[in-house]
């Protein structure tokens, strides 16, 4: 009785085994059915474009996003007085100016601003517009505000100081006598000359009463863009040191793009801008940062890596970005463009070095102790191991690509790689030294343990890590590999002043706040970072505010070069990398015009120039 | 026997239990968030940020009062829904995680009728199979599929069903240009079809089914393993040989005896699971790109956005205990001789 019973479960179970089968053949065929109609009605529309990147804007109001997705969102939908001119990155073309100039002593810089533009809702934009735009970013105090504040300032430091509430009363529209005081008010940072002309005033900033060479590339940046005062007013005015919410998830700008759906967390879709003011500028007055759009909606999803490159390989996707790890997998993927762009793009987005910290640990003081860690890396092991190759070795602070690099660096070559050199100089400096050929001097004497920092956010900074780690324990030197995550890392790496015992040595990188060597040699060569004692003094301070105050190129090459030497000759930084970044596009896509100071998937700054064979 | 009663009295002491155990909780996390940085304004403000952005952290969330005021501002934040300004994203916390937290309801709920669906056949057909090569084959099934790796398992599905086969959308809850319907209970799918808008339920199913099946395939070994004890357990019980002997119909037997019985323990961890889901969203979230409170949680944790991480600790946190809470009491309900720590007699 018992067997039948089992056997006829068994039998039951078999039949619910097959009827299960039945079914779920049946429900994936409905779904294969569905989504091959489905995909064929999404075949790849010839006026949308879709792009994929890996992290999400941090804000959409442009005075306070301080991220790539963000400015890229940004530098559709807002515009400035100026943009970089193509793929340059020393000069420049109007936007919402049409010309400018500058005085003879470089502090003065008058724009003159182009008539009929409006924002996307209709409402035109004049010099107002601009004198309260600066102002806002100024006054809300946001982490990008140091890219303007370095020259500009709400107040003049003696009779006039701009406040919120003044930004909040003034009307924009038909401003009465007190407003226009305010807004003509001759010693102060912005000056309303008429509604088409606006001055900026330099030396109100931190930086003191100096020219800066570089301040119409601050200028491109979207803390410059214009936004629209009563947008802001509607919505909650400006409070000084304070976000604005709405702003932060809503924009109304004059770019050629508007902003779309917002999907959080997942997509943004930018859609032309209907009543774009450059639909109307004569065709001969046009340049490429003014250009109408041609694709009608560019949509700008946030996926995984892996989501990513399925999409580009279906189609899915017409412009994607990926670490250059994957450049020989992404090769492979039929009817994709894939390339390596000049090394300048690489240095736009981060340039590797590591830092040894004399004040943390006494025994960086000794020079001898620094040449034999500097001698004791493989840089080039490295670059072959943690990135296939696909970075170059540089010499800083000014990174590879960018402008006066190779006049600083001269006839200084990249730092090698001499484990015998290393073993000398770590002798030399009494420790016990480890020679490749096994000789082991000053025996008792080991160099005493030393923390090394990096991201275990990082891939790639992991791997270096893990390589120095081993090329220093080949000399006698032992270092105690401690990671941080990101966000901890740049707490300790990039805060001024924040010299700690705990991490004396470490990964460091810089990666651009504005496309200008004056700002990677503010910060990596001025005491911004951590580490910088043994090389920072009065002549390198010196000398990086004689590089940005002077628009003389031989002036400007001299101060440069003299702060690369001093730094060279210290051993203190470790030049390591600069990794190359990848261009990805589908076949079909063409009209991108590259600029390191573009956001736009990390590579170049407008989408309006993008569209299909 | 035990009456209604009796067990009324221990579900409420399980739920005040479970509030006390809340309340620790929400103290103990507020007291890591606190000890995490001597200048936890300057952790909680971001990298970069300015000597503004932190005073304002300290005035947002009162860092310059004594701590045990802190900790009543806390709570009366937490239960008056003001959860503060994420200082990242500077939107409101709390509508923040209304947003996410429906989305990884839908998805997780999703997960968890899959889990069902093919946890339990599987474990049936495994235990009416003891032995044998049926048995030998789920069991490496939900061995290997329990064993696999999140982010391996998420990848693999991509590349399959989005690269190979490319029949489903690699990520995303819905697709960018589709007008989505009115908030109504802040699931996609469901609000689709409240609203009565085909195309967008079918959207949101297009989208939910990859993610949902790879949570499903990388949980139902649990349920599998735990039903096919279960059933074997029932199956050999004299009451189960009894009902055989008098005649009664075998699927009678199946459905009352064997499975009711057989399953109790499967229900349960099926109740714990679903705390255990909604926790374990993070990667899958993230690799899908689904916007729910798992990669809100990740996003969180990778901009030490700690603020709005301490509000997605806690709600994790209730809901685990919520999970085991309906667990105790589903448990209580359906063997009534584990109840009130009685044990088997």
């Amino acid at each position: 009785m018992i067997e039948m019973t089992q056997s006829d479960n068994k039998k039951g179970a078999g039949r619910l085994f097959i009827v299960v089968i039945v079914i779920v053949v049946i429900i994936a065929a409905g779904f294969a059915a569905y989504a091959l109609s489905h995909k064929t009605q999404t075949t790849v529309n010839k006026t949308s474009l879709v792009v994929e990147e890996g992290e999400f804007p941090d804000s959409l109001d442009p005075a306070v996003t301080f991220s790539t997705p963000g400015w890229e969102i940004m530098n559709q939908i807002y515009q400035g007085l100026v943009a970089p001119n193509g793929t340059s990155v020393t000069t420049f073309v109007g936007v919402l100016a049409y010309n400018w100039t500058i005085s003879p002593n470089g502090m003065n810089y008058t724009f003159y601003l182009r008539h009929n533009v409006t924002f996307s809702n209709g409402d035109p934009f004049n010099a107002y517009d601009v004198w309260f735009s600066i102002y806002r970013s100024i006054i809300m105090d946001q982490s990008p505000e140091f890219i303007l504040g370095q020259n500009l300032a709400a107040g003049n430091g003696i009779n006039f100081n701009i406040t919120a509430n003044i930004l909040n009363s003034i009307n924009y529209t038909d401003p009465n006598s007190t407003d226009l005081y305010y807004m003509e008010y001759p010693n102060q940072s912005v000056q309303v000359v008429n509604p088409y002309e606006v001055i900026f005033h330099l030396g109100y900033g931190y930086n003191g009463y100096h020219p800066y060479n570089a301040f119409l590339m601050t200028l491109t940046t979207p803390l410059a863009a214009a936004v629209d005062p009563k947008v802001v007013e509607e919505h909650g005015g400006v409070v000084a040191g304070s976000t604005n919410s709405w702003m932060d998830t809503h924009a109304v700008g004059t770019g050629f793009y508007e902003l779309g759906q917002v999907i959080q967390g997942q997509s943004i879709t930018l859609v032309k801008n209907p009543n774009y003011w450059g639909n109307y500028v004569p065709k001969d007055e046009l340049n490429y940062a003014i250009q109408p759009a041609i694709l009608n909606t560019i949509t700008i999803e946030y996926k995984s890596l892996a989501s990513r490159i399925a999409d580009l390989k279906s189609g899915a996707a017409q412009i994607i970005e990926a670490p250059v790890q994957d450049y020989n997998t992404l090769k492979t993927i039929p009817n994709v463009n894939v390339s390596l762009l000049p090394i300048i793009f690489g240095s736009s987005q981060g340039a590797y070095f590591v830092y040894m910290d004399p004040v943390a640990f006494p025994a960086f003081n000794n020079t001898s102790v620094r040449e034999a860690i500097t001698y004791a890396i493989n840089y080039a092991g490295i670059i072959k191991t943690v990135f296939d190759g696909y970075a170059v070795q540089w010499v800083g602070p000014i990174p590879p690509g960018f402008p006066y690099y190779n006049q600083s660096v001269g006839n200084l070559t990249p730092y090698s790689y001499n484990p015998e050199l290393a073993a000398k100089y770590l002798a030399q400096a009494g420790y016990r030294a480890i020679f490749p050929n096994g000789t082991i001097v000053n025996r008792n004497h080991p160099f005493p343990n030393v923390n090394f920092l990096y991201t275990s956010d990082s891939t790639s900074e992991t791997e270096a890590a893990q390589i120095i780690q081993s090329n220093l324990a080949a000399i006698g030197i032992n270092i105690t590999l401690t990671p941080l995550t990101f966000p901890a890392y740049e707490q300790v790496v990039f805060a001024p002043g924040n010299e700690t015992t705990q991490y004396p040595m470490g990964i460091n990188f810089y990666t651009e706040d504005f496309t200008a060597s004056i700002d990677y040699v503010d910060a990596i060569a001025d005491g911004y970072y951590i580490g910088t004692s043994a090389y920072f003094n009065d002549s390198v301070f010196n000398a990086s505010v004689n590089a940005s105050a002077t628009f003389n190129q031989t002036a400007i090459i001299q101060n440069f070069s003299f702060i690369t030497h001093t730094m060279y000759y210290q051993y203190a930084i470790d030049w390591l990398y600069t990794p190359y970044i990848l261009s990805i596009t589908a076949s079909d896509v063409t009209g991108i015009i590259p600029n390191p100071a573009g956001s736009g998937a990390g590579y170049f700054m407008f989408y309006n120039t993008v569209h299909y064979t | 026997m035990i009456g209604r009663k009796e067990l009324i009295l221990f579900i409420l002491k399980r739920i005040i239990f479970s509030f006390f155990v809340i309340i620790g909780t929400i103290i103990i996390i507020f007291f890591i968030s606190h000890i995490l940085s001597k200048n936890p304004a300057a952790l909680w403000a971001g990298p970069k940020a300015k000597p503004s952005t932190i005073a304002y952290v300290i005035n947002e969330y009162g860092l310059n009062k004594p701590i045990y005021i802190q900790l009543l501002n806390f709570f009366e934040g937490f239960f008056t829904g003001n959860f503060g300004i994420d200082p990242v994203t500077h939107q409101p916390i709390a509508s923040e995680i209304f947003y996410y937290f429906p989305n990884t309801i839908e998805l997780v709920i999703t997960a968890l009728i899959f889990i069902i669906i093919i946890g339990i056949g599987l474990g049936y057909i495994s235990a009416v199979h003891f032995n044998s090569k049926v048995d030998d084959l789920i069991r490496l099934l939900y061995t290997t599929a329990w064993a696999t790796p999140t982010f391996l398992a998420s990848i693999l599905a991509i590349l399959i069903f989005t690269s190979y086969i490319p029949i489903l959308p690699s990520g995303g809850m819905y697709s960018p240009g589709l007008t989505p319907p009115p908030r109504i209970t802040g699931i996609f799918v469901i609000d689709s079809l409240l609203s009565g808008n085909l195309a967008d339920f079918i959207n949101g199913l297009d989208h939910l089914i990859l993610p949902a099946l790879t949570l499903a395939f990388l949980n139902f070994g649990i349920v599998t393993r735990i039903s096919r004890s279960g059933i074997l357990n029932v199956k050999w019980m004299p009451y189960v040989k009894n009902a055989r002997a008098k005649g009664v119909d075998e699927r009678r037997i199946n459905r009352y005896h064997i499975l009711r019985n057989g399953l109790i323990e499967s229900n349960t961890v099926i109740a714990v699971m679903f705390g255990w889901l909604v926790t374990g969203t993070v990667v899958v979230e993230e690799i899908f790109s689904w916007p729910g409170i798992g990669k809100f949680a990740y996003n969180a944790i990778t901009s030490d956005d700690y603020p709005a991480l301490i509000y997605v600790v806690i709600v994790f946190t209730i809901l685990v205990i919520i999970a085991n809470l309906i667990a105790d009491i589903m448990y209580a309900v359906l063997d009534p001789r584990i109840r009130l720590g009685r044990g088997i007699k």
